[in-house]
């Protein structure tokens, strides 16, 4: 039965988006985390240092392929702004993709329909480079491990690299359907063996029709959106599938970017299939209803590119739900709202004809965000909050933790029946003249301390290693281990920015972590502390 | 579930993409497409569904004078405005308008009400001062008075834009660009507004908001 529960703690990782390897992967969600975190002037002061010694080398990698790409910059722009001619800050706010002004947010409710008809192609691509503050190794006790060689838990730290690169398929098909398809190409994507290759995967997709009833007593939109991801239909950009800043790299290449750091989510992440139906009232009250289930047949589409083993399976239609109050006044627009999903997953490499084998997931949230848009200032405050309750599946409640007390004797506590994660994240942002831009973004996670979450702890002979030099079959992640089987990250990200041309962003972020995986030290049980983790994270971003 | 999905989804486009929209379309390239469809549809968006604009970013239409909006969409479609509002939302929107849909954009815009935005805010000495400005001009500074050719009562004539209860702040950012830059060439305001300092745009705006019945 260890075995089992082995399989199923693999597969679940974390308690964030547990089921699906690939997805949690590409979310950055390598765990877990805790309280508030505050800005630290320690951490502003190491970035500024941090930033200083590599930009240089940055902005060097960075000139033949800006020189590169000027000419088409200059001239092409991405499908939507060729469908209305208009520039990228109509819809977004000033300028900082992917965040939607209301008129981009009207622009999406009404099927990506405004416009006419052209060449619906686009291309995006993120180059990047990251720096974390400590890429030691934490299991130095164990023999055999270089100090030195930061190997694949850190491959790629300090080099400059082209991080993601997405084709867009998108834009009016008639006056009432339209359709936003990303794939997304990762050079370093974790393949199921372990092994970092290049992959290219079904991203967000969006189908939708959609029809406006507006006259002087009413103005109703409404549609329905065919999508892979719950949350990605919505217009608002504290939804699950839009807050993140940047498209981080994965973690196969960097860890503990910005997209590592938690964000609220939904437990089944993405590339399944979801139909879901909405309405915007009198630009007031949104609504939307809809129901997941596995991507399989006609619907591959939207999980292509993911291994069979790899794939979020549901069991049945999984409802998810939206509603948002909103108001506009002056140059001022309030959206508050809140949203859920219940969902009945099954635990990664387990049998989907055992009903035993799915657990159940809960998702419910709030979230609001504040703009102020008035040229040559915008102004946005985002917060976005979601507790995810797992009540774990039967047959995965049936093995044990595989860990010992730190006597090496007795056994740590019994599987937990259900775990409940808190997340939150708050995000304050600044733009001058759409070209120059800041924010700064705290995350929190919280929830239930229990085994089902440990991923690191004491072998059977007392001791914490990753290697196993004695054979007992019993091993600690390194560098991602939770030794305390809380879910905890706090900290904060700090970014500016600036865009020379409208399709061009070069930014820098600084995330620092006050508390990961439960502890600001010695989180993994191998020497680890949170501050270690601290990331200077820069990236150029561009569309044509 | 597959095949209910599967059948879920076709038969939602198939009832949609059946049906022929003309009469609610957003396309902007189809001549066919009504004034008042296209006013609903698209540019409620920004302006409202009556012209009168929530954001202060987007200009007050209800009320408008034909001549003018006549003359604006025109320099929108031909790149004749080059100030950045105009050639990052208008220009796209407007390059495949026809005549015929600009003078019934023009003449739907014209005949709507125009309503007020909340004046608490705005400070009466600063209306005072604007309400000087627009009645007399500054003599001093041989700015002449605007109301010599926006009327009055500030309604506008002909290709001389309505003003009276205008987003002040939209109206400082016009003045701003007439100032500043060749942004909107072919009128008088360059000259018009050079001797303005920043104060005395801010009043005149503030008046021409509050603009009393």
């Amino acid at each position: 039965m260890n075995m089992i529960w082995i399989m199923v703690r693999i597969g679940n990782g974390s308690i964030l988006g547990p089921f699906n390897m690939w997805t949690r992967r590409k979310l950055g969600e390598f765990g877990t985390s805790i309280r508030m975190g505050v800005i630290q002037m320690q951490s502003i002061i190491l970035a500024v240092r941090a930033m200083r010694r590599y930009l240089l080398t940055f902005l060097v990698a960075l000139v033949p392929l800006i020189m590169a790409l000027l000419p088409q910059a200059a001239q092409a722009l991405p499908t939507f702004a060729r469908q209305t001619g208009q520039n990228c800050v109509a819809c977004h706010t000033g300028g900082q993709f992917p965040e939607l002004t209301p008129y981009g947010r009207l622009f999406k409710m009404t099927g990506y329909t405004i416009g006419e008809r052209t060449m619906p192609l686009s291309v995006m691509g993120v180059a990047s480079y990251a720096s974390v503050a400590n890429t030691s190794k934490s299991d130095t006790a164990d023999s055999g491990v270089s100090t030195s060689n930061s190997g694949s838990d850190f491959y790629k730290n300090g080099e400059p690299i082209l991080a993601t690169g997405s084709l867009f398929v998108a834009g009016k098909v008639t006056d009432n359907i339209g359709a936003f398809v990303q794939i997304t190409h990762d050079p370093y994507a974790v393949a199921p063996n372990g092994s970092i290759s290049g992959h290219t995967v079904a991203d967000n997709m969006d189908i939708r029709f959609a029809d406006r009833l507006i006259d002087e007593k009413r103005d109703l939109i409404y549609g329905v959106s065919l999508n892979n991801s719950p949350s990605v239909s919505d217009p608002w950009n504290t939804a699950a599938a839009w807050m993140q800043y940047v498209p981080v790299p994965s973690p196969g290449s960097h860890q503990f970017v910005d997209g590592t750091a938690p964000y609220p989510s939904f437990g089944t992440g993405g590339n399944i299939v979801g139909l879901t139906a909405y309405a915007y009232l009198d630009k007031t009250y949104y609504g939307e209803l809809g129901f997941y289930g596995t991507a399989d047949g006609a619907f591959r589409i939207f999980r292509e590119g993911i291994d069979d083993s790899q794939i979020t399976r549901l069991q049945g239609y999984n409802p998810y739900w939206r509603f948002a109050y909103t108001r506009d006044w002056g140059a001022h627009n309030l959206m508050i709202g809140t949203t859920g999903m219940l969902a009945k997953i099954l635990d990664a490499a387990t049998d989907p004809t055992d009903s035993g084998n799915f657990s159940q997931v809960r998702n419910t949230g709030i979230d609001a965000q504040y703009q102020y848009i008035l040229d040559p200032h915008t102004f946005t405050a985002q917060l976005a909050y979601m507790q995810q309750v797992t009540n774990y599946s039967a047959n995965s409640l049936a093995g044990t933790s595989p860990y010992f007390q730190a006597n090496g004797t007795d056994p740590v506590a019994a599987l937990s029946p259900s775990d409940t994660l808190n997340t939150l994240r708050l995000k304050l942002a600044y733009t001058y003249l759409a070209k120059y831009g800041g924010s700064v973004s705290l995350f929190d996670t919280s929830g239930t301390t229990s085994t089902n979450q440990q991923t690191s702890g004491y072998d059977s002979n007392g001791q914490i290693t990753s290697q196993d030099p004695l054979g007992t079959g019993i091993t600690s992640a390194r560098i991602s281990g939770n030794l305390l089987g809380t879910p905890g990250i706090s900290g904060s990200t700090l970014e500016a920015f600036y865009l020379p041309l409208q399709n061009l962003r070069l930014g820098a972020q600084y995330t620092a972590y006050s508390k990961f995986n439960g502890a600001s030290s010695n989180y993994d049980g191998l020497g680890r502390n949170a501050s270690d983790n601290n990331t200077l994270f820069l990236y150029a971003w561009f569309a044509f | 579930m597959h095949k209910t999905m599967v059948m879920l989804a076709v038969a939602a486009i198939a009832l949609v993409s059946g049906c022929s929209n003309i009469e609610r379309s957003r396309n902007l390239a189809n001549p066919e497409v009504s004034a008042k469809t296209l006013a609903a549809q698209v540019c409620s968006n920004c302006h409202g569904l009556d012209g009168n604009s929530t954001s202060p970013a987007f200009p007050r239409l209800a009320g408008q004078q034909v001549d003018y909006i006549v003359s604006q969409l025109n320099n929108f479609r031909d790149h004749q405005r080059i100030d950045p509002p105009g050639y990052q939302y208008m220009w796209g929107l407007s390059r495949h308008l026809s005549d015929e849909q600009i003078a019934g954009l023009a003449d739907y815009y014209s005949k709507q009400t125009v309503r007020r935005d909340p004046t608490e805010s705005l400070d009466a000495k600063q209306i005072a001062t604007g309400k000087s400005i627009f009645e007399n001009g500054l003599p001093e500074e041989a700015v002449i008075a605007c109301s010599a050719c926006h009327g009055p009562t500030g309604q506008g004539m002909a290709a001389f834009p309505r003003l009276a209860l205008q987003h002040s702040d939209y109206l400082i950012k016009q003045l701003d660009i007439f100032q500043n830059t060749q942004g909107r060439p072919g009128t008088p305001m360059e000259t018009v507004t050079h001797p303005l300092t920043g104060p005395d745009k801010a009043a005149v705006a503030a008046y021409l908001q509050a603009f009393p019945d």
